[in-house]
C-alpha cells in the first residue's frame, strides 16, 4: 500500500471515528441503525474490532456480532471470551443500546479489552426490534415468519388496526352482559375483574383495539409476526406454543446463535440485555424436574451392579461415592456420569454450588446500585422464560449466565394519606385544637373522608367558628358517610404506569377510555395502557440509565475463572528419577466450570502438559488433565519421570476459556 | 483423523479404480441376495428411474458433513394427479451407518412397487392413489465408510461430525486399526494363564469365561487397534460419536441426558435437509424408518415423559402394528420407550409430531435366525424356561456352526498370530464385519420382501376420504337443508389426533359455495335421526374437522338460494373431493 492512500484511510477512520464519538444515546436506534452502527464501530477500528454476519431474519435484516479484541480476527483464540447479547426478543428497545454502549465503551477503554474477546450481538431478532418504529405501535416478540396463529385456512389475516388514529394498539372496552371486568372504583381509568364475593357485577369485556378481519368472532388472533427468537433456545423449550415455534432454532436468527457459540469454545461468560435479571436475583428455582437429586432411588437391577440399596434414597454426591471404587482406573465418575447412568433427566433447577456465587454477586450488584444511585424501588423484572438464551447459557452451555434489566418502572407509592385526622381523633378535639389545623389539612381530611366535593374546609371551619357543629358532631357524620372507593383490585404494574405516565410522561403512557363506534360491536371505549410505556423510558434518560448499570459487565468478567500453574516442583529422588508436582490453580473469582458445567460435561478439563527433552514417565503422562478448578482451589498433578541428563522441564495447563499458563523447571538445579 | 482418513482415501482409491473400469455391478432386474454399496445403491436408483421415467423421479435432499448426496426417490403417477394431492408413504433406512439393511429394504419397494404396477391389481392401485417418497440411506457417509473402511457390524454408526471422545484436545485420531488388513476389525487375544477366558471346549475356535478357581487360557485385549495417539489407551476416539438418530429437533437433549446427541438440534446439514425437505411433503401419513437389528416393530413415544399417544392413534397403531408382525414371523411390535428404552431427538417421534404421521421403527434381523438347530431343538429354545434361555445365549456355536455350513465360514475369521507393538504376540479373529447384525446375503431377499409388505399393508390403511350428499330438502322459500356425509374406509384418519392435540396444522375443512347462494347455518350433524345440529355461529359456510379412521362425519347446511352450491372437503392427508348440488 502506498503511503498517500494510508493516510487517507487513516482520515477516513478517525472521520468515522470522531462521528461515532459524536453519537449520543438521546433517542433509540432501529436495527438497522444499530447495525450500521456497529459496522462503523468495525471499520474505524479495524485492528481490534470485526464484524460476523450471523443471518438475515426472515423481514431480510441482518443479524450481526461484533468482535472486539486483541485476538481479533485470528480463527484460534488463545484467549477467554465473553459473549453478550441483547434484545432477543425484540421487545426491549433500550437493551439495543446498551450493546452499543458497551460496544463504544470497548472501544474508547483499551483496558477491558486487553485480555479477551469481546463478542456482541446487538439484534439477533430485528424483525421485531423494528416493529418500535412502526405505525401502529404495539408490542410483539415475533419475527417475520408467516405464522398461522388461530390454524384456519388462512394466514396473517386477522391483524390489529388502529383504530382511533392515536398511533397506538391498546384495548377496547365493550359492555356486555358476559363481561368480566369493572373500572376499578378508586381509579376509573383502571379496570380489574369483578369480584362476586364483593357484590360486584362485571359490566365491560376487554377486547384488543380492532376489527375481526377474518369474522370468527375472535379479535386480532392472527396477526402478522411468527418466531420469538428469545423462545428459540434448547432449554426447556416449549413444543407447540405460541411465539416458540417449531422447535429450538428453527429460526436463522437463534439457529446461527446457537452454531456460534459452539463454535467458540472461548466463550467463558455469557451475558444478556433483555427484560430478565440474573444480576438481581439468581435463575428462577422451584422448578419440577423429572428427578430429585437429593432424593435418588436406585432401580433394582443397577442397585445390585453398583452395591446399592434400593429401599433407600441417595444423594448425587453419595452415588459418586459408591461408584468410584468400582470403574476402571483413570476413569473419573462425576454427576455428569451418574446422572446419565441412572437417567435423571434435565437439570431444571440451578445447582446449589451455583447458586453461591449468583447470591454473593447479587449483593455486590445491589451496592453498585447504590454507588450509581440507581437503587430506588421499581417493580420486580420480568422472571425468565424457558426456551430463553440466558436458561440456555447456563444449562446447556455450561456458563456462568447473567441477564441484566435495564429498567423497570418506579414503585407506585400510595400518597401518604393525611392519616392525621381520623374520626376518631376528631370526636375527642376541641373547637380550638381543631381550627388550630389549618386549612389546608382540613380540606385533605374531608377529602379522604370521602366528604362531597362541594363540601368546602372553608365552610366547616365556618360552622365550627360559628358554634353550628362541634368536632363531635362532626366526626359522628363521618362516621356514617360512605367509604371512600377504593383502588383495591387495581394491578400493581397499572398503577405504577399511571403514575409514572402523569408524572413523566405528561399522561402519555396511558390512553384515556374515549368512546368509538365500532363497525360490529357497536359502541366501545378505547383507551388503556400504551405500548411500550412500562418498558421503555424517555430517550432523555437513556444515557443515565446504560452509564449506571451497563458497565456491571466489566466487574463481572473482571471475575470470570483464571486458570495458571500456582506453584510446580521436582525433587530429585536419585538414578535420574524426578518427582515432579505442579498445581494447577483458579486466581479468579468463578469457577471453572460452573457446577452445571461440571454436570453437563460441556466444558472440557484444563489439559496439563509435561514436556523435557528425553524425559521418560514412569507414572502420569506427558498429557494429562484436570476436570475442574474451584476458586481459590488448586489440584496437585504428579509424575514420575527419569532423566539422564538435568534438562529444563516446560509444564503447561491449557483451557480455552479461562486463560492458563505455563511455568518451566530446571532439573540442573534440584537437589 | 488425518491418518486414518489418508488410509480409507488410499484404501477407497484401491477398491474403485479397478471398481470403475470394470462393467457394472448393478444390473436390471435387480438381485436382492446381495448389499449395495453406496454407489451401487445410488446406481441402482437411477437404473430405475431410466426404466420407469413415468412412475419415479429422483432427487438430492440435501448433502452430508462429508458432502455427498443424500437420494430420494419419489414415486407417483402423475396421470392419477400430482403427488402432493395423495396420501404420502415415506420410508427411510441406514440412518445408522452400519444398518445397512434398510438401503436394501428400500430398494426392493420401488423395485417391487415399479416392477408390479400394471401386472399385480393391489399394486398398480397403491401406486396410483398413492405416493410413495424413499430415502433409502439417510446416513450416506456411514454407509460410505461402513464399506469402504474397516470396521465390525457395530463400528461407524454416527456422523462424520468429530467429537473429542477422550476429551484431549484432539479429535477422532485414535480409531481402531486393521492390522491384519482383512478390512474387518475383529478382536486381539493374548495367551495368558491368569487371562478370564479358556477355549470353548465346543470348538476350539470360540472362548468360554473361565469358571472361580479355573485356570485361564487367554485375555481379551479388544478391538483390534494401536495406541494411535500416544496417551496409553487403544481406539478411544474414533469417528464421531454423534448419533444421527438422536439429533432429530423434537424432544432434543443435551449429552448429558442423551448420549451422541451432538451440540444441537440438527447440528447434522444432510439430517437437517432431510427434515426440511420432508416438511415440504405435506401428505405424508406414514413414516417408516429401517434399522437393525433385533426384529421390532417400535412405536412412540420415545420417553414416557411425553405421555401415551391419544387412545385413538394407539388404535391405528395396534392394528398395522399387529398385522407387521405376522407379515415378519419373530418379529415383535413394541413401545419404544417401555419395551426397548427411552430415547431423546429420534426420527421416528420427529415424524409424528412434525408430519403429523404415524411412524415406526424397523429393527430388522434376528441373529437367532442364525442358527444350526432342527425345528425340535428351536421349539425347545422358543418354549423358554431357563433350559430354553440357556441354549438361546449358548448360540454362538449354533451361529459358528451355521457361519460354517451355510457361508462356508465367511462370517467368521480363525484366529492367526499377529506381532503387536504395544502387546508383543497376539492373536486376531472373531466375527467379521459383514456378520452378526447383517444376515448372511442368501437371506436377504425374504427380509426386505417381508419389511416392504408391512409397509404395503399400512399404505393401504393411508385416508381415503369420500364424500356423499345425503340429503337436499327443501324446508320453505329458497331455503334448503343439504346433509354431507364425508366417510373413511381405512384405519388412519383424515389427521392424526397427535397432530390435532398439537394444533400442528389446521384441520380439514368442508366448504359450502354457491354464486346465488348463502349459507345460514351450518354445524356437525351429530345425530341424524333426531336432527341434532351443533351449528357453528361464526362463518358456517366453512367447518373444520377431522375424519376417523373407519368412521365417518356428517354435517348439516341450511342454505338460502338457489341455482347451486359446491360442496368442497379439502384435507391436507385425506385429498380434495367436490361435489355440486342443484337445488
Amino acid at each position: 500500500m502506498r503511503h498517500s492512500s494510508r493516510i487517507a484511510i487513516l482520515f477516513i477512520a478517525a472521520a468515522l471515528a470522531s462521528s461515532l464519538a459524536a453519537q449520543t444515546f438521546d433517542r433509540y436506534h432501529k436495527p438497522d441503525e444499530l447495525n450500521a452502527a456497529f459496522r462503523d464501530l468495525a471499520k474505524a477500528n479495524a485492528a481490534f474490532a470485526r464484524i460476523h454476519e450471523l443471518a438475515k431474519s426472515p423481514g431480510g435484516r441482518d443479524v450481526l456480532l461484533i468482535e472486539i479484541g486483541p485476538e481479533t480476527g485470528k480463527a484460534d483464540k488463545t484467549l477467554p471470551a465473553v459473549f453478550v447479547a441483547a434484545n432477543f426478543e425484540g421487545t426491549v428497545p433500550l437493551a439495543g443500546e446498551a450493546a452499543l454502549f458497551l460496544a463504544k465503551q470497548l472501544v474508547e477503554k483499551p483496558d477491558v479489552r486487553k485480555d479477551k474477546t469481546w463478542y456482541i450481538l446487538s439484534c439477533p431478532n430485528p424483525d421485531a426490534a423494528a416493529r418500535f418504529f412502526s405505525k401502529p405501535l404495539r408490542v410483539a416478540a415475533g419475527n417475520d415468519t408467516r405464522w398461522n396463529d388461530d390454524n384456519d385456512e388462512a394466514v396473517d389475516e386477522d391483524g390489529f388496526e388502529d383504530l382511533n388514529g392515536d398511533g397506538l394498539i391498546t384495548m377496547m372496552r365493550v359492555k356486555d352482559p358476559e363481561g368480566a371486568w369493572i373500572p376499578v372504583p378508586g381509579n376509573p381509568r383502571l379496570m380489574k375483574r369483578a369480584d362476586w364475593a364483593k357484590g360486584e357485577t362485571g359490566i365491560y369485556k376487554l377486547v384488543t383495539e380492532g376489527l375481526d378481519n377474518d369474522k370468527d368472532g375472535v379479535y386480532n388472533e392472527d396477526p402478522p409476526g411468527g418466531v420469538n427468537i428469545g423462545l428459540q433456545f434448547p432449554h426447556l423449550f416449549k413444543f407447540f406454543s405460541p411465539g416458540a415455534g417449531l422447535w429450538a432454532g428453527s429460526e436463522a436468527e437463534s439457529f446461527a446463535v446457537i452454531k456460534f457459540v459452539h463454535e467458540h469454545r472461548e466463550i467463558g461468560l455469557s451475558f444478556v440485555f433483555g427484560a430478565a435479571d440474573f444480576c438481581l436475583s439468581p435463575p428462577r428455582g422451584g422448578r419440577r424436574g423429572d428427578a430429585d437429586l437429593d432424593r435418588i432411588r436406585v432401580p433394582e437391577r443397577m442397585a445390585g451392579f453398583i452395591g446399592a440399596d434400593p429401599a433407600r434414597v441417595y444423594s448425587l454426591a453419595e452415588l459418586i461415592e459408591l461408584v468410584r471404587p468400582m470403574v476402571p482406573e483413570g476413569m473419573t465418575v462425576d454427576e455428569s456420569m451418574i446422572a446419565g447412568m441412572l437417567d435423571l433427566g434435565a437439570v431444571v433447577n440451578p445447582l446449589a454450588d451455583d447458586l453461591k456465587f449468583y447470591k454473593e454477586l447479587s449483593e455486590k450488584y445491589k451496592d453498585f446500585l447504590k454507588n450509581n444511585k440507581l437503587d430506588e424501588k421499581r417493580l420486580d423484572p420480568p422472571a425468565d422464560k424457558d426456551g430463553s438464551f440466558e436458561l440456555y447459557a447456563y444449562y446447556h452451555l455450561g456458563l456462568p449466565s447473567f441477564a441484566q434489566n435495564l429498567w423497570t418502572l418506579p414503585e407506585f407509592k400510595e400518597e401518604k394519606k393525611d392519616a392525621e385526622i381520623t374520626p376518631e381523633k376528631l370526636e375527642k378535639m376541641t373547637k380550638d385544637e381543631f381550627l388550630a389545623l389549618g386549612e389546608e389539612k382540613i380540606e385533605a381530611f374531608l377529602k379522604s373522608a370521602g366528604a362531597p366535593p362541594s363540601f368546602k374546609a372553608k365552610q366547616v371551619i365556618e360552622m365550627v367558628q360559628s358554634g353550628k357543629t362541634t368536632p363531635a358532631q362532626m366526626a359522628e357524620m363521618m362516621k356514617k358517610m360512605p367509604k371512600p372507593p377504593s383502588e383495591e383490585g387495581a394491578d400493581p404494574k397499572e398503577k405504577a404506569l399511571l403514575a409514572w405516565s402523569d408524572k413523566e410522561l405528561s399522561g402519555k403512557g396511558f390512553v384515556e377510555w374515549t368512546p368509538f363506534k365500532h363497525p360490529t360491536l357497536g359502541d366501545v371505549e378505547i383507551g388503556g395502557a400504551a405500548p411500550f410505556a412500562d418498558s421503555t423510558p424517555p430517550p432523555a434518560k437513556i444515557e443515565s440509565l446504560l452509564a449506571g448499570r451497563v458497565p456491571w459487565v466489566f466487574e463481572l468478567a473482571a471475575k470470570m475463572a483464571r486458570v495458571g500453574i500456582g506453584r510446580a516442583k521436582a525433587t530429585a529422588l536419585g538414578g535420574g528419577l524426578y518427582e515432579v508436582e505442579a498445581w494447577v490453580e483458579n486466581t479468579g473469582y468463578l469457577p471453572y466450570p460452573t457446577a452445571m458445567g461440571r454436570r453437563n460435561n460441556r466444558i472440557f478439563p484444563v489439559l496439563v502438559t509435561l514436556e523435557g527433552p528425553g524425559i521418560q514417565f514412569l507414572e502420569g503422562r506427558a498429557k494429562s488433565s484436570v476436570s475442574s478448578v474451584g476458586s481459590g482451589d488448586s489440584q496437585k498433578v504428579r509424575w514420575l519421570i527419569r532423566s539422564e541428563k538435568p534438562v529444563k522441564l516446560e509444564i503447561k495447563a491449557s483451557t480455552r476459556s479461562a486463560w492458563g499458563g505455563r511455568t518451566s523447571l530446571d532439573l540442573g538445579g534440584v537437589k | 483423523m488425518k491418518r486414518t482418513a489418508c488410509a480409507s482415501l488410499i484404501l477407497a482409491a484401491f477398491l474403485l479404480a479397478p471398481a470403475a473400469a470394470q462393467k457394472s455391478t448393478v444390473n436390471l432386474p435387480l438381485r436382492f441376495d446381495r448389499y449395495y454399496t453406496l454407489a451401487e445403491l445410488n446406481e441402482a436408483l437411477q437404473a430405475l428411474r431410466n426404466a420407469y421415467p413415468d412412475l419415479m423421479t429422483i432427487e438430492e435432499v440435501g448433502k452430508s458433513e462429508e458432502g455427498r448426496a443424500i437420494m430420494a426417490a419419489t414415486i407417483n403417477n402423475p396421470k392419477t394427479g400430482p403427488a402432493l394431492a395423495k396420501p404420502g408413504v415415506y420410508v427411510d433406512g441406514n440412518i445408522h451407518g452400519n444398518e445397512i439393511q434398510g438401503g436394501e429394504i428400500c430398494l426392493y419397494l420401488v423395485d417391487y412397487l415399479l416392477g408390479q404396477y400394471g401386472r399385480n391389481k393391489d399394486v398398480t392401485g397403491l401406486v396410483d392413489q398413492n405416493c410413495f417418497y424413499i430415502v433409502p440411506v439417510v446416513n450416506v457417509d456411514g454407509r460410505y465408510h461402513f464399506f469402504a473402511d474397516p470396521n465390525h457390524s457395530s463400528s461407524n454408526r454416527g456422523l462424520r461430525i468429530p467429537v473429542d471422545d477422550d476429551r484431549d484436545g484432539s479429535t477422532d485420531e485414535d480409531f481402531p486399526d486393521d492390522l491384519d488388513g482383512d478390512g474387518s476389525i475383529t478382536q486381539m487375544r493374548r495367551r495368558d494363564p491368569f487371562g478370564q477366558y479358556k477355549t470353548d471346549p465346543e470348538d476350539p475356535r470360540l472362548m468360554v469365561r473361565t469358571k472361580p478357581g479355573e485356570q485361564g487360557e487367554w485375555t481379551v485385549l479388544g478391538e483390534e487397534g494401536l495406541d494411535n495417539d500416544g496417551d496409553g489407551r487403544i481406539n478411544e476416539d474414533a469417528e464421531g460419536y454423534v448419533d444421527p438418530n438422536r439429533q432429530w429437533s423434537f424432544d432434543w437433549a443435551p449429552e448429558y441426558i442423551q448420549g451422541g446427541s451432538g451440540d444441537y438440534p440438527f447440528q447434522a446439514v444432510g439430517l437437517k435437509s432431510l427434515a426440511l425437505w420432508t416438511l415440504t411433503k405435506t401428505n405424508i401419513c406414514i413414516g417408516w424408518s429401517f434399522h437393525n437389528n433385533g426384529g421390532m416393530y417400535l412405536r412412540g413415544p420415545a420417553r414416557k415423559g411425553l405421555g401415551e399417544y391419544p387412545s385413538q392413534d394407539v388404535a391405528v397403531y395396534d392394528y398395522i402394528g399387529k398385522q407387521a408382525e405376522r407379515i415378519t414371523p419373530g418379529y415383535r411390535y413394541l413401545l419404544s420407550w417401555r419395551d426397548l428404552y427411552t430415547t431423546y431427538g429420534d426420527s421416528v417421534e420427529w415424524m409424528v409430531r412434525y408430519l403429523g404421521a404415524y411412524a415406526y421403527c424397523g429393527e430388522v434381523f434376528q441373529r437367532e435366525t442364525e442358527t444350526f438347530k432342527d425345528l425340535g431343538e428351536k421349539a425347545a429354545a422358543a418354549s423358554g424356561g431357563e433350559a430354553g434361555r440357556q441354549r438361546q445365549f449358548a448360540s454362538m456355536v449354533e451361529r459358528i456352526k451355521y457361519s460354517d455350513n451355510l457361508t462356508q465360514g465367511e462370517q467368521y475369521k480363525p484366529w492367526t498370530p499377529y506381532k503387536h507393538p504395544v502387546y508383543g504376540d497376539v492373536e486376531i479373529g472373531g466375527w467379521v464385519k459383514m456378520s452378526s447384525r447383517l444376515g448372511a446375503p442368501f437371506t436377504m431377499p425374504d427380509l426386505v420382501h417381508r419389511n416392504a409388505m408391512a409397509v404395503l399393508f399400512s399404505a393401504k390403511h393411508t385416508p381415503d376420504v369420500g364424500l356423499d350428499v345425503f340429503e337436499v330438502k327443501k324446508l320453505g322459500n329458497n331455503l334448503y337443508r343439504v346433509r354431507t356425509r364425508l366417510v373413511n374406509p381405512k384405519a388412519m384418519p383424515s389427521m392424526s389426533y397427535q397432530a390435532q392435540r398439537d394444533k400442528l396444522y389446521p384441520l380439514d375443512q368442508l366448504t359450502v359455495t354457491g354464486a346465488s347462494a348463502r349459507v345460514v347455518a351450518g354445524g356437525l350433524l351429530t345425530n341424524a335421526d333426531l336432527d341434532r345440529v351443533a351449528y357453528k355461529k361464526y362463518r358456517p359456510e366453512i367447518q373444520f374437522l377431522a375424519v376417523p379412521g373407519f368412521g365417518r362425519v356428517e354435517h348439516q347446511f341450511l342454505v338460502e338460494g338457489r341455482g347451486s352450491v359446491t360442496i368442497r372437503y379439502v384435507s391436507r392427508h385425506g385429498g380434495t373431493v367436490e361435489k355440486k348440488v342443484e337445488f
